[in-house]
């Protein structure tokens, strides 16, 4: 197939769905993709059993403010931030979707260690602060967005082990064998060795690829994952239209197949269109509507802001 | 949370309107009272009374039209249904104009809470008028409708469905049915009606056969037994060309129907003369001119005839006659016994055939005003000759029951307008004597813009407006009804107090007679059903809408139910 340009259909805002990231990067060796099919590898058709509810989990993260101690070693940043997780119930016999689980959470992270009160700024506007001992400011956000995947993956956690089918937005990363897929939509990296990458071109909506591993070898939490298309796009390339999902190894390939047979068969119907939301399809309609919400739920940022800086001013905020 | 709702949050509410969340399990519906509490700093409660003008409904997280689809029928987007009302603020009590406060509950006013947001605790003299949608009575304030306060009521509404007459009955009756709230103006209380179509109000003393127990609970309600008008007088004026034998011209009723007229000797004295012209271009040239010189002259020349009540003869009052005084009619000198014969001895002073006209009867004026004078004269003489004619006295008797109900819908239009100015004359001019506004007098007159149009003048209209302008001190109350308002003179439909309102054609309900309604009741102003009325009275902001029960009496000849009737009320 000769190389051909392509525009991404994505508001550039949000990037490209093909993003390469060094933390996605597997090592080499890593993969193995030989977990569910040995021989060449054909499109396997998505196949919906009839499972009655999914549950989509999320989370949002924003940053209210930026902070400095103004001490005399020398100022030293911090950050407040909102974070929220919740969940969007997908029942299928009703048919109807609905928002529960929403939890927020309000962080002020200082570097150096230092552990500031940040003063209540009002009702629901009281900060925990966690202090990382890295003075870089770039650890702030770093240590703001792992808070948030961690609400994220307790969240997923229990409502799985309540018996639900998960699909969480992002990768896995624990050993349980509950029915939980983590579900990632930009592509940094090629997973599959040159022989196996045809597969995608190749994939129909509604299809996916077979099971393959990740870090089996290498990782804490090795996990099976594969690629699925939700749908074919207008003057798309062979990558546009495809997520890959994760799911843990401890499912064991039987029941980690049947789970990707239904994401197969469920996601592309939750996908969303081109012209209503501009990470189209990837973005599935449940999560942006839940994040959508979940910001609503962390409140208004201009007023937090500033309900943040009367607070300082009030309390004269010495440290 | 009791109550229907909370105040919504997301928009501002004011001192007009505010709107409410609805409880998943509750709803409002259009009319519908409600109440909020508001603490208010430094003042305490202060409750706010308020109408639902409008209901809505949408899906909360939609931001696409297609997203309904995604929500409702496949199911994979969140979306609450979320329905909220609109209201409009009635009354805050204690009078502290503040708006109500975000997230408060919104209660329905329900028992005093009601009659608060109706300020029916605070009318004078309430009198239920149908019911609220609620289905429990709304009141009109009569301080507002006999006088004491205002005066008359305006109804319009498009013919046949918007049931004006029907209502203006149902109002007539409670009023005559509840002496206990009308207080003093009950006694004597007189009720003028004109029936101008159909024979619609010739059967309100008979029982209807369709009156139903339904309606008979609403009646009740309203604390009214249901039966017909006890006490009606029918007059119709006499069958043209039918000689000497006096038959009321009624189609469908003859017993109880009395025969009206006037003798030559009434229309003289009481100057109907101008009531033969009242079409609106009449007055564009000298005719009223001529009019009003010819009649003080009938005045001065108007002789009785011995032994012939009624009939006159024109003398000149330089023989000596005086008034009272009865002659004996000279040989070949013209007795007048009706219309044709006094016109054709006017004709004589006013256009001689072979003379110059008598100055003294027609002033100054151009031959071509006394000919279009003649000519009107000679078309009323053939239109309505026969409402004036010699012999006893026919004059309707307003005092002999409490509704009179005067049938003119077989008169043509210049004898319907002469008809009716005659009686309204009659009635202003008898309360004018006394300067009381009791006993009070009721007219209902259908099709008000035939007789007080916006545009032109007419002895009528001019009539009309002087009632509209003065007869609420003189309790002479005005209950007009006309398909357009827009149509009728301004100063009538502004002195009404109470202004009702059926169904209305579309663009009717646009134009600016109708600005007391709510811009949500206008839009609906167009489907209102036949027994939905919207009222509006100075005692309330809001105009308020409500349903009249059917009629007890017959309204068609189909529907009398006559004595022991065996398929009465099947």
């Amino acid at each position: 197939m000769a190389d051909r340009l392509h525009v991404e259909g994505w508001a550039p805002d949000y990037g490209s769905p093909l993003e390469t990231d060094e933390d996605f990067t597997p090592p080499p060796g890593s993969v193995i993709d030989d977990a569910e099919v040995a021989g060449p590898w054909h499109p396997i058709d998505g196949h919906d059993d009839g499972v009655e509810v999914v549950v989509f989990v999320d989370g949002v993260r924003r940053v209210d403010a930026y902070l400095t101690v103004d001490r005399e070693l020398g100022p030293v940043p911090g950050l407040c931030g909102s974070l929220a997780v919740g969940a969007v119930r997908w029942d299928r016999r009703v048919p109807r979707s609905t928002v529960t689980d929403v939890e927020v959470q309000r962080l002020a992270v200082f570097t150096n260690g230092l552990a500031t009160d940040v003063p209540i700024a009002g009702p629901q506007l009281a900060y925990t602060t966690h202090a990382v001992h890295d003075p870089d400011p770039a650890v702030l956000i770093r240590h703001f967005h792992e808070q948030m995947r961690r609400a994220e993956a307790r969240l997923a956690e229990r409502l799985a082990a309540e018996g639900l089918f998960v699909v969480a937005d992002g990768p896995i990363n624990d050993l349980s064998a509950t029915e939980k897929v983590g579900y990632i939509k930009t592509h940094r990296v090629t997973y599959l060795p040159a022989e196996r990458a045809g597969i995608i071109a190749r994939l129909g909506p509604g299809q996916r690829s077979p099971l393959f591993t990740i870090g089996q070898a290498t990782s804490q939490f090795p996990k099976y994952s594969w690629y699925v298309r939700l749908a074919v796009l207008p003057n798309g390339h062979s990558w546009t239209g495809i997520v890959r999902c994760e799911a843990s190894t401890k499912l064991g390939v039987a029941k980690a197949a049947v789970l990707a047979n239904r994401t197969a068969a469920l996601l592309p119907l939750v996908a969303s269109e081109a012209h209503v939301d501009p990470r189209a399809p990837q973005n599935l309609v449940p999560i942006s509507a839940l994040e959508k919400e979940m910001r609503r739920y962390m409140g208004d940022p201009k007023f937090i802001h500033r309900a943040l800086q009367a607070a300082v001013a009030r309390s004269g905020a010495l440290v | 949370m009791s109550g229907v709702g909370r105040v919504l949050g997301t928009e501002h509410s004011s001192t007009r309107e505010f709107r409410v969340v609805l409880a998943e399990d509750e709803y409002l519906q259009l009319d519908d009272l409600v109440v909020v509490r508001t603490e208010v700093p430094k003042q305490g409660e202060v409750r706010t009374y308020g109408i639902v003008t409008e209901v809505e409904a949408t899906f909360e997280g939609a931001t696409f039209e297609s997203d309904t689809m995604r929500i409702a029928e496949l199911g994979i987007l969140p979306g609450h249904k979320v329905r909220s009302a609109q209201v409009a603020v009635t009354r805050v009590d204690p009078e502290l104009w503040v708006s109500v406060d975000p997230g408060e509950v919104v209660e329905r006013a329900e028992g005093e809470e009601r009659m608060k947001a109706l300020y029916a605790d605070e009318m004078g003299r309430p009198l239920p008028v149908g019911m609220g949608r609620d289905g429990k009575p709304v009141y009109v304030d009569l301080d507002f409708f006999d006088g004491r306060k205002g005066g008359h009521m305006s109804i319009s509404g498009i013919s046949g469905v918007a049931t004006k007459t029907s209502f203006a009955l149902f109002f007539l009756r409670l009023l005559s049915a509840r002496p206990d709230i009308l207080g003093e103006g009950a006694a004597n209380l007189r009720i003028l009606v004109f029936n101008v179509k159909g024979e619609d109000l010739l059967w309100l003393d008979k029982p209807n056969n369709q009156f139903d127990e339904e309606a008979r609970e609403v009646w009740d309600e309203l604390g009214v037994e249901p039966g017909p008008f006890p006490s009606v007088g029918f007059w119709a004026p006499p069958k043209p060309q039918s000689g000497d034998v006096v038959l009321p011209d009624t189609g469908g009723r003859q017993d109880g129907v009395t025969a009206f007229a006037w003798t030559p000797r009434e229309f003289v004295d009481e100057g109907l003369l101008r009531f033969l012209f009242t079409d609106s271009s009449d007055t564009r040239n000298q005719i009223p001119f001529v009019e009003e010189r010819v009649r003080s002259q009938l005045k001065r020349f108007a002789v009785d005839v011995a032994g012939e009540p009624g009939a006159i003869v024109l003398r000149d009052p330089v023989e000596g006659h005086r008034p009272g005084d009865t002659v004996v009619p000279n040989r070949g000198e013209r007795v007048i016994r009706d219309l044709p014969s006094l016109v054709t001895e006017l004709e004589g002073f006013i256009d001689p055939e072979d003379d110059e006209p008598d100055q003294r009867w027609t002033g100054r004026v151009q031959a071509g005003t006394i000919s279009a004078f003649v000519r009107r004269l000679h078309a009323a003489s053939h239109r309505l000759g026969h409402l004036v004619r010699a012999g006893e006295s026919r004059r309707i008797d307003r005092q002999a029951a409490q509704v009179s109900v005067v049938a003119i819908q077989t008169l043509h239009d210049l004898g319907q307008r002469f008809v009716v100015g005659a009686l309204l004359a009659e009635t202003f001019a008898e309360k004018e004597t006394t300067g009381q506004r009791l006993p009070l007098s009721v007219i209902v007159l259908d099709e008000l813009n035939k007789y007080a149009p916006r545009e032109g003048q007419s002895p009528l209209k001019e009539m009309l407006i002087d009632i509209a302008q003065r007869g609420r001190s003189l309790g002479v109350l005005l209950v007009g009804a006309q398909q357009t308002a827009s149509r009728v003179a301004q100063e009538v439909m502004e002195n009404a107090a109470i202004k009702v309102a059926g169904r209305l054609d579309a663009a009717e309900a646009e134009r600016s007679e109708y600005g007391w309604m709510l811009p949500s009741t206008r839009a609906r102003a167009r489907l209102l059903k036949p027994g939905t009325m919207v009222i509006s009275q100075p005692a309330l902001p809001v105009p308020l809408v409500t349903q009249f029960p059917f009629p007890p009496w017959a309204t068609r000849k189909e529907e009398v139910a006559e004595a022991g009737d065996p398929f009465a009320g099947l």
